[in-house]
């Protein structure tokens, strides 16, 4: 039965690959995304394009004024929605990063408890700093964090900077005035501030304590595994199609007539496009270390998500094969599918940028759950067994696609 | 074990509330070529899927090369080979990577299965397209190649369904040959079509089939001697004489004759006398014959005799 299923198998890649349309589809498309997409949206981090305000949890520690007057200017900030309360109680450090490490935000500031105290000691200690946290997954994309990074600096400099300015104008008009008759005839561009050399406020990122790397994904990060998820379903089609064209050619029909299992038929249908799975995400991987010097991470866990990712996709090749009697049913099923799935599951475009709901739902499809183990591995640099739960998911999916699929599959 | 290739008993299939087979029995000798004629519909490609394991029947039994189709599935299909009747190949294969491939899932490997897929090409006259993709071929050589593809595995009966749909005289006598040549080999074929000529040039057995019920099991030459006249049918479009019905039936060259609408249609004995007779007659009652239609006696009038219906309809 093995050697049937690797017969069949050896006739399907041959088949696959003298139909070049096919196989530029399978991988040229996805390629081209890579490499357009993640171009294009590289140098994009410091533009805020998004009309949407972005919700910005504040865990407000601070015990003087200042740290409530950053929070009211961000509040009032057409950008931003602050969030200090969770569950009607101040939010603690601890929801904080669960916050985060669970994908709920994408980012959370920390204002530290003496963030008033250390803007004020500035008077008397030039050094002096008082220090932000800005929380964020490592995997976020810089296109998003950054403006939230920008907005929270300027606006912590510029309470931080009118604070101290009463005291620095009353130190500087005392200096000026210091035992000068006809005082009231000296013009204001006599008075001098001393210029700040340094910035009060410091801002710096990190990642919830749980999630210990502080590393940050760039474009390719995100759109590598993005677009190789993407493409990889699209094998969706090409199973389906095939699946039909057995039937209606009747090879099907001739194969069963042959001592051949029906659970060996099958397998030696799927066999060739899981592995033409595997053989995409090997490529498109190695497109993205070799050109353009993304760090893979512990291998091993890019093989088991990659393993887990291509039963997934093989598995919806079986199930959408039992829903269209023609091939332009069967095309258009796919597409939509492999589409909309791409673009709820965070290949698209990252999931944390879309409203709640949508975040909820990006969870029912595959998608989500490939591009969360590869980010893992990729940026958050887990091994295998942090990548277990997606690839659990994953297998889960695929389990149940076949299960319905099979149920549903008629041979003749 | 028995001396028959195929013992069918009381084969039934059923789809919902359609009977497409109504307890039919036969028995096929090893080594026969037999044909199943009927039209589209008739139950032909329902009874192949029933003998070569690819349904259970709804009740009755068939035992195949020795073998029960229901309790022993897998024994009956090493020993069979089906060519169904599409065309059941990979085009964008060669015609070797085709072969190869359904050799290997009869468990052929290595050199033997090299030697089968060279044996089939050659004698399907393929050896020299051997390499060139399936779809590049005509009508007539996906025909052969489909043959080849059931003949791997050297099956003890192999079933042929509609093997010759679609192609050129030429490819058709091409095919006729090659099936001669296996018959010489002593293999059993089991051959539907709907072309009585077929049959009647290639089977030694013919059973009628129509409407999922045998309406007659006999060699070709048996049926049309027994079964057959010739069948003429005269166009009179102005409608018969009072009376001309019955002198037509009362000729010595007529079995029988019946109005049809515009036509009159007569089961001859001896088929030129009776039509020189009939003109004679139609010629003395002043009868105007617009169209005139003979059918020698074959098997085509064979079986619309016994069904009422031509078999390409």
């Amino acid at each position: 039965m093995i050697r049937q299923i690797i017969s069949a198998t050896w006739k399907d890649l041959k088949i696959l690959f003298t139909d070049v349309g096919g196989v530029a589809a399978l991988f040229l498309m996805p390629l081209m995304f890579i490499v357009v997409m993640s171009a294009a949206t590289q140098g994009m981090y410091e533009t805020d394009t998004s009309d949407q305000p972005r919700l910005l949890p504040v865990v407000a520690l601070d015990r003087g004024p200042l740290g409530a007057e950053v929070i009211a200017q961000l509040d009032a900030l057409d950008g931003i929605e602050v969030e200090s309360q969770w569950d009607d109680d101040a939010l603690t450090r601890e929801q904080a990063e669960a916050l985060v490490s669970e994908g709920d935000r994408a980012a959370v500031l920390v204002i530290p408890a003496d963030f008033s105290a250390q803007i004020e000691a500035r008077l008397d200690n030039p050094e002096a700093a008082a220090s932000l946290e800005l929380i964020s997954d490592p995997a976020s994309s810089t296109q998003f964090i950054a403006p939230i990074e920008a907005m929270v600096y300027s606006v912590a400099e510029r309470v931080a900077e009118s604070a101290l300015a009463p005291e620095r104008i009353a130190a500087a008009l005392s200096s000026a005035f210091a035992g000068v008759p006809g005082a009231d005839q000296l013009s204001l561009a006599d008075i001098s501030f001393d210029a700040e050399a340094t910035s009060v406020v410091t801002l710096s990122r990190v990642a919830p304590a749980a999630m210990d790397v502080e590393a940050f994904p760039d474009s390719y990060q995100q759109n590598v595994p993005g677009y190789t998820v993407f493409g990889v379903f699209f094998i969706v089609s090409a199973i389906s199609s095939s699946i039909l064209r057995e039937k209606h050619d009747g090879t099907f029909r001739r194969l069963l007539a042959a001592p051949l299992p029906k659970p060996a038929l099958l397998a030696g249908k799927l066999l060739p496009y899981y592995l033409v799975n595997l053989i995409q995400v090997a490529v498109m991987f190695a497109v993205g270390a070799l050109f353009f010097g993304m760090e893979l991470g512990d291998p091993a866990a890019l093989v088991v998500i990659s393993m887990a990712l291509a039963a997934a996709a093989t598995g919806l090749g079986v199930l959408v094969a039992t829903f269209g009697k023609t091939e332009a049913q069967i095309d258009g099923l796919a597409t939509l599918l492999t589409l909309s799935m791409s673009a709820l599951g965070g290949c698209l475009i990252p999931s944390f940028v879309m409203p709640e709901f949508m975040q909820s739902l990006a969870r029912f499809v595959p998608h989500y759950w490939a591009m969360q183990g590869f980010q893992d591995v990729l940026v958050r640099g887990y091994g295998v067994a942090g990548i277990l739960p997606e690839a659990g998911a994953l297998i889960g999916f695929a389990a149940a696609f076949f299960l319905v699929g099979v149920w549903r599959f008629r041979f003749d | 074990m028995s001396k028959n290739a195929v013992e069918a008993h009381l084969l039934e299939k059923r789809y919902g509330e359609v009977e497409a087979l109504r307890a039919i029995s036969f028995a096929i000798r090893q080594g026969e070529v037999f044909g199943f004629l009927g039209p589209n519909g008739a139950g032909k490609t329902t009874t192949i899927s029933l003998l070569s394991c690819l349904q259970e029947p709804t009740s009755g039994s068939a035992v195949v090369a020795g073998y029960d189709v229901v309790d022993a599935p897998g024994q009956v299909k090493k020993r069979i080979g089906l060519v169904p009747q599409e065309l059941a190949l990979y085009p964008t294969l060669s015609a070797r990577d085709n072969l190869h491939f359904f050799g290997s899932i009869y468990g052929l490997r290595g050199r033997e299965l090299r030697m089968r897929v060279d044996e089939s090409l050659e004698l399907v006259g393929l050896a020299e397209r051997a390499r060139a993709a399936v779809k590049t071929f005509s009508g007539g050589m996906k025909r052969r190649l489909n043959i080849a593809a059931g003949l791997l595995h050297r099956p003890e009966v192999l079933f042929l369904d509609e093997p010759t749909v679609g192609v050129d005289p030429q490819s058709r006598n091409a095919i006729f040959e090659h099936i001669e040549q296996l018959k010489a080999g002593g293999m059993t074929i089991i051959y539907t079509t709907h072309y009585m000529e077929e049959a009647e040039r290639l089977c030694d057995r013919v059973a009628i089939i129509d409407e999922g019920r045998i309406v007659a099991l006999d060699p070709p030459c048996q049926l049309i001697g027994d079964l057959a006249e010739g069948i003429i049918h005269l166009g009179i479009a102005n409608g018969a004489a009072d009376g001309l019905l019955e002198k037509v039936r009362s000729l010595k060259q007529v079995r029988a004759a019946e109005q049809l609408d515009g036509r009159i249609r007569v089961e001859a004995v001896h088929t030129k006398e009776a039509l020189i007779r009939l003109l004679e007659l139609f010629n003395e009652t002043n009868t105007n014959v617009t169209g005139l239609e003979v059918l020698e006696p074959n098997l085509e009038t064979v079986f619309l005799r016994l069904t009422g219906k031509r078999l390409r309809d």
